[in-house]
Parts: structure tokens; sequence; C-alpha cells
């Protein structure tokens, strides 16, 4: 029988799975304790599993992760929760230059089975410094892996595999999507890594999102369906490594695709996807490929101005119609 | 250590072939030079051996995949040897030129199936010393030529907007220089070809006139109603070779034959050489009373030589060579071509290439089509020689047991379709040489022999000549002495 949960419950549920399932796991992070985690991802844990299995650090983020990569490399198997990805970048040499890189540099003596996690991207009005879309710059980085689901079976699914994952593993929640409810199986165990799933089939053109941009396509591909726009969503969950054979398989079918995501333009997941439908689908391609992004400058505070820098369902709309040749769309100069 | 097997090249033509049937499974041990599987190449099923010793851990396609050259077929190694790295390397093209993204595969791992200590070592990174692309860009947009009127300043721009073709005008579909080249999607070029459509001159609807997909059909309807100068090509699709179903309503579908390598090279092969090769065809009738008389006093000879030899007792009593009117004409027109090397030639756009050996291609049919086999030296050989080697190659091209070199290089071809009843008809030429003979069959006709109607037997024969390189009478000439040859026909044999 599938349980309607929440997101935030779908994650503690995996963490407290594989916490029973595998004495190794622990939990460490900013207010996962007493406080009972910052978003509740971590609710009544510290109770259930103790001090010694759910720690409160210091805000001391190039510590912690430290920490956590060196408890991997000896046999333990850490998640670490960083109140948010944007506070990650104090640990990004932490995560960069050790957990990404041990096991190749050890010449395979040591792993670094971690689980990095957090939420990721645009919440609502936290500010320039507190908006990043961090995946774009760690999906990069060769020797880890960045999954972001956009349902809660898949975070439970996606989270229980990564901390079984053998190598760092970096899920990006969203603070927007921790209330989100969705269904999940009972017996549900682990969502492999690496496959994308379609969570609606289309035939004119291929909506590729992930996490929270995933819910914004498909409520633009249900409006372009009341206008006779049949739009198929793919999500891709894993970013790194990204499922080819999905993508291609779709855009074969549609010849158009749509990138949405958060986060700038320059680089990132969605040049990735352009790099890789180009290659691997170039004669099936009927429009270039196109990218709704976050703007290109830094998240403005005004509610109004953040809304109109992330990526919107209207946006999503104009660019399908774009990759369509429909009506006026595709000059240049028809869309302020 | 294991390593990933490519489909070699194994004729010098092949550009991708049809690996028919493995010869090993997964798991067997393999020998230096064991057959490991059969390839269809454009013309011959070739065999595809081991280099090496090991074994067969993964095969990458399966029997009957259409691979080309260079693409990972199967990987070979020392047992239980952990293959995902190459096997992912090998889904991801390895080496390969062309990556094999559209080709089916099959269920290959991609890059999900890898784990991270496998992936390749980092790459040294620089970090560029000053990051200052962006005011560098103002100026040099600013110098370019014509710079497209632009709305600079939207946000939007860097992702949600593409640039029209260059040439286009600022104003989407307005007109534009198009100096001959037409914008069309990667996808449309695909279909455009599939489909036999002409994207020369068509003007789309997208931004700067792209031709895109939903212009196909209009483009098609516009090619539709212009029938088909010169002859009527019967070979027009009816169908992509998806099998898209006609658009005419309540008609039966067609059966949807793929298309054989074989196939394709002959369409490819005879449509080059029907477009481009300017044809003309001379047409003789001639006696052949003398030689079908010569020929059969040849057979009388050859069967009472091979009784002579099985009477000795050696040797077990075999079947006699049967010298064919065919063999005869091989020779007769290796003769003839000594004597007019002109019509032993080949056009080049820098030169005429006059052939100083006389290797005539003879058109074997098989099941699937037509080859092209080569009788080498046919002038220095005899008729009965002639007539053995083309039976061998026949048998041969029958079993696709020709190797491709045996199928280059002719100088001059003959195409006989008198064993199907066929009086007389023209053949195509097959490039590069300069001119094939097209023989029908042997008839009873009425002649006129001093004043009196009398029965004989009359051969008809068309020479079709490339007139780059053959003028009228220059095919002429060299038709007087094939005729002069087969009306006398011991002159085939005394040269």
């Amino acid at each position: 029988m599938p349980r309607t949960i929440r997101f935030r419950e779908a994650l503690r549920e995996a963490m407290i799975e594989e916490m029973e399932r595998d004495e190794r796991v622990f939990l460490m992070g900013e207010e996962v304790g007493h406080y009972q985690g910052a978003y509740k991802v971590s609710e009544g844990m510290l109770e259930k599993f103790g001090e010694k299995r759910v720690i409160d650090t210091p805000i001391a983020e190039g510590g912690f992760t430290g920490i956590g990569i060196g408890a991997a490399m000896v046999g333990l198997r850490p998640i670490v929760e960083f109140m948010t990805w944007n506070f990650s970048a104090v640990a990004f040499d932490q995560i960069l230059n050790n957990a990404a890189k041990l096991r190749q540099m050890s010449g395979g003596q040591f792993n670094c089975p971690i689980v990095f996690r957090g939420p990721n991207g645009s919440a609502k009005q936290v500010g320039s410094q507190h908006s990043h879309a961090m995946e774009h710059i760690y999906a990069t980085v060769p020797g880890l892996k960045v999954i972001a689901p956009a349902y809660p079976a898949d975070a439970k699914g996606l989270l229980k595999a990564a901390i079984r994952d053998d190598n760092p593993v970096l899920v990006m929640e969203s603070e927007t999507l921790y209330s989100v409810k969705g269904e999940v199986p009972d017996d549900l165990d682990v969502v492999p890594l690496g496959l994308a799933n379609v969570v609606r089939l289309g035939k004119d053109v291929t909506l590729v999102a992930y996490s929270r941009m995933t819910h914004v396509a498909m409520e633009a591909a249900a409006q372009l369906e009341k206008e006779g726009v049949s739009v198929e969503v793919i999500d891709l969950r894993s970013l790194r490594p990204l499922d080819e054979d999905t993508l291609v398989n779709s855009v074969e079918k549609t010849h158009r695709c749509v990138m949405v995501h958060e986060g700038w333009p320059y680089g990132g997941v969605g040049a990735e996807v352009a790099d890789r439908l180009q290659r691997l689908a170039f004669d099936s391609l009927d429009a270039p490929i196109l990218r709704v992004t976050t703007l290109d400058v830094g998240m403005p505070y005004n509610a109004k101005l953040e809304q109109l820098c992330i990526p919107q369902p209207d946006r999503v709309v104009a660019a399908v119609k774009r990759v369509l040749y429909r009506g006026q769309a595709h000059n240049s100069e028809a869309v302020a | 250590m294991a390593k990933i097997l490519d489909m070699p090249k194994l004729s010098p033509t092949m550009e991708e072939g049809v690996l028919t049937a493995w010869h090993k499974k997964e798991g067997d041990e393999v020998n230096v030079d064991d057959l490991l599987a059969e390839v269809e190449t454009d013309k011959a099923t070739m065999e595809f051996r081991a280099f090496d010793k090991g074994v067969l851990l993964k095969l990458l396609v399966a029997d009957g995949a259409e691979v080309k050259l260079g693409q990972p077929v199967a990987i070979l190694g020392n047992a239980g040897e952990d293959v995902s790295a190459l096997l992912s390397q090998a889904s991801q093209g390895g080496g390969a030129p062309a990556a094999p993204a559209a080709a089916p595969q099959p269920a290959a791992p991609t890059e999900k199936s890898l784990s991270v200590a496998q992936t390749s070592p980092p790459q040294a990174v620089r970090a560029p010393a000053v990051v200052r692309s962006a005011p560098l860009l103002e100026p040099a947009q600013a110098a370019a030529p014509a710079p497209r009127p632009r709305e600079r300043g939207s946000l939007l721009d860097r992702t949600e907007r593409e640039g029209a073709p260059r040439g286009a005008t600022g104003n989407g579909n307005g007109p534009r220089a198009r100096e001959g080249r037409v914008f069309a999607s990667p996808y449309v070029r695909r279909a455009a070809r599939e489909r036999g459509i002409d994207l020369q001159g068509a003007q789309g609807s997208g931004p700067g006139g792209r031709v895109v997909a939903q212009d196909l059909d209009n483009l098609a309807k516009a090619a539709a109603p212009q029938p088909n100068s010169g002859n009527g090509h019967a070979s027009e699709p009816v169908t992509t070779p998806s099998g898209a179903p006609v658009t005419a309503m309540g008609l039966a579908l067609p059966e949807v034959r793929p298309l054989s390598m074989m196939r394709k090279t002959i369409a490819r092969r005879l449509s080059e050489s029907k477009k481009n090769v300017p044809h003309f065809y001379l047409t003789v009738d001639v006696d052949v009373d003398k030689l079908v008389l010569f020929r059969e006093q040849i057979n009388r000879e050859l069967e009472s030589a091979a009784k002579a030899k099985s009477r000795k007792g050696t040797e077990p009593e075999e079947k006699p060579l049967k010298v064919s009117v065919n063999d005869l004409l091989v020779k007769a027109c290796a003769v003839a071509l000594v004597r007019v090397p002109e019509c032993n030639a080949q056009f080049t756009p820098e030169a005429i290439l006059v052939h100083k050996r006389v290797d005539i291609s003879v058109a074997v049919a098989v099941p699937e089509g037509l080859v092209t086999p080569v009788v080498r030296n046919a002038d220095q050989k005899s008729v009965v020689a002639i007539s053995s080697e083309v039976r061998e190659l026949a048998g041969r091209a029958r079993a696709k047991k020709l190797k491709a070199e045996e199928m280059l290089d002719g100088t001059f071809s003959i195409s006989n379709l008198g064993m199907f009843g066929i009086d007389n008809f023209a053949a195509v030429i097959n490039p590069p040489e300069g001119a094939i003979l097209a023989v029908g069959q042997v008839r009873d006709e009425a002649v006129v022999r001093e004043g009196q109607i009398v029965a004989g037997k009359k051969l008809a024969m068309t020479l079709s000549c490339d007139h780059r390189v053959v003028d009228g009478a220059v095919g002429a000439a060299f038709l007087a002495e094939l005729r002069s040859l087969i009306e006398h026909p011991m002159r085939i044999v005394t040269g």
C-alpha cells in the first residue's frame, strides 16, 4: 500500500531505515539533533539513535565536512547535512580535493562512502547569498555523484541508494519541496542512481528538468496541452551520472528539447544536456535546444524581481513554442 | 588486459557491414585466427578472424546488426575480467569515427553503471589569469562587419533565444541573401534524404527561412506532381525506410524490405553512373551460326578428352568442362579490346587512362542482386581457362564468398541476359569502366544469304559507351572487330 507522505518525511525514513540496517551510518550537521533539524528533516532521530549517531556540529562546515570524509575513509558511512548547500562553499575544498579525489589518489586504498545533503537553489526571499544552485558546480567534478529528486518516492529511494554507494554522493533537496506530498510505496527499496524518469509522455517536445523545476515543467506541460502541444517531461533525478539514453530516446521521438533548471545560464547541467543531445542526436533535432534558467544575475531580494529571475511556467511555455516554431515566438524581438 | 574489438576494414571500400552471424559466443575461448564472425560487406560476406587469443567476454552487437567501421563489436580478455569500464567506453562510441548514437544499441550500460573510481583521471585545471571575457566581448562585437540587430540587455538572450541563420534579415521570415545555401535543421536534412525530397531552393517557415519539420509535407507535395524527366523511375519510394504508411487512403500498405548492403551498393553505384556518365548505345546483330558450331566442336573435344582421362583409370570420371557462348564472347571481347584499346579506357577529370591490361568484369546474377567478378588478363587466357574461371567465380559469387578485390578494377564489362530469354538490352556502365557490352540470346532467324532466305542464328549485342572516353566511331570500330571475330570464331582462339 502506498502512503502519501511529505518530501521531508521520505528523506527521514530513508535515513532511519539505513541507520537501522547498517550501524556504520550516522548523521551530523548543524541543528540536526536537539533542534530536530533546521527544516525538521531529522525530527525525532536524536531520540531514536542517541548522540553518538545524530551529532550536532558547530557552525564550521569546513571542519565537520573534513571530519565526515575522514570517518568515511576509515570505514564509517556518514550523512553530512548542510543547513543549505550555499554553506557548502565554505567546505568546497574538502569536497573537491578530498572527497572527490581520495579514491583515485590513493590508488583505491581508500573509499569515501559519504552522503552530503541539504536544501539547494532558491527558496523565498533568502537573498543573493543563500539562493545558489550549487549542483552545477559539483556536477562538473569527476569523483562525485550528484542527485536531485523531485518527488518523495525518489527522494527516499535515491537517498537510500546514496547511503549505500561507496562514493561521495551529493543530494540536492529544496526548501520549497520539503512539504510537498507524494505517494511512497511501503516496500520501496533503493532507486538506482543514474536513471532519469519520464514523468509525462508526449510527442512534440521534450522538457528536461529536475528537483523543483520538474514541477514547473509539469505545470507548463499541462498549460501547453490545452493549446494542443504534447509535451514529454523527463525528470533527470541524477545529474551525474547523466542518463543519456533516456534523453536521446525522447529527443529522437520529439525532435525538440527545452531544458529547465535553476541556476545561471553559463555552463551547468543544461549546457551539458544540450551538448550530449547535439552530439548524440544531431540528426534528430529540428530546432536548437533552448534552456530556461535563472537569469544571469545575483538573486534579487525583492520578491517580484526574485520571481522574475527564477524560471516560471510561462517562460517555459514561451521557450517550448519557440522550439516548435509556433507563431511569432521565434522572432528574437518578440519577447521582452 | 581486456580490450575492445572494433569492426575491422574487411574490404578496401567497406564503410559499414552487417554482422550476419557470430561464430563464437560469450565465454568462448578464442585463439589467434579463429573465425569470430561473418560480416556482409558492400559486396561479399567476409570472415572476421581473431588477431589475439583470449576469452570472448562480451558481444556488443547482435547477429544481423549493421555496424560502422571501427564501431566496437566485442570485448576480448581473460576469463572473469571486469569489463564495465570498457563497456561504457564502447557504448560511448569508444575511439570509433562515428558514434553509434542512432544505431540500435544492445542494452549496453552507459555512464550510469560507472563507478567513480573508474572515471578518467582528472585533467589539469588551469584558472584563467584574468576573468574578463565579458568586457572584451563588446568591442569585438562592435568591430564585426554586420552585427545582427539583437535585443541587447535582455537576460533571456542567454538561453531562450536562438540566432537566425547568418544572412537572415532581422525580422524573422523576411527575404535574405541565401547564396545557394539552404538552412535546414539536422532532422529535416535526414528526413528529406529519406523521403527523397530535394531541399535545394526550399523556403522554410523557420527563422530566416530555415526549413523545419513542419515544412516537409508541403515540400513533398510541391515536388510530387512534377514527373521525373526522362524515363519513369520505378524506384520512386512509396514508403520511408521506417515504414511510414503511404498517404493515399484505402491502399494496402506495401511490404517493406530493408535494403541489403548489396542493394545499397547497387543503388548508389548505378545511380552515380547514370547521373554522371553520358551513356550512348550501339547495337549490332551478328551471325552466330559458326560460333554455335565452333562451341559444339570445342565441347565435343572436351568431352572425349575427359573420357580418355577417366579411361586411363587413375582419375574418377569427372563432368567434362563445357564452354558457353558467353565464355567465347569474353575471349572475343578481350581480343577486340587489344585491337581497339580506346574502348579499354577510363575517364578521369585530368586524363583518359587507356589500360594496358584487359580485365573483364562479368555480371553474375545472385539472389540479392548482381555482382561483377573480374577475369584478369582475359586476352592472355585460353577460352577453356576463362570458362572454368568464370564458373568458379560465379559459384563463389552465389555463395557470397568473393573477396572484395576480386570485384574491383575491371576495365570492361559484359552482361549477358540471354539465358533469361532477352533478345537485346542496354546495360548501365559499371564505373569507372568506359564501356559495357550487353548480350542477348542466340535467336533462330530467317536470314538472307546469297539471295536466298535460309535458317540462321543471330545474336544482338548493345555496347553502352561513356561518351567522355569512347566516341561513336571508336565504339563502332570495336564492334566491327568483335563482329569479325564472332563470324570467324577460329580467330577468337588464334588471336
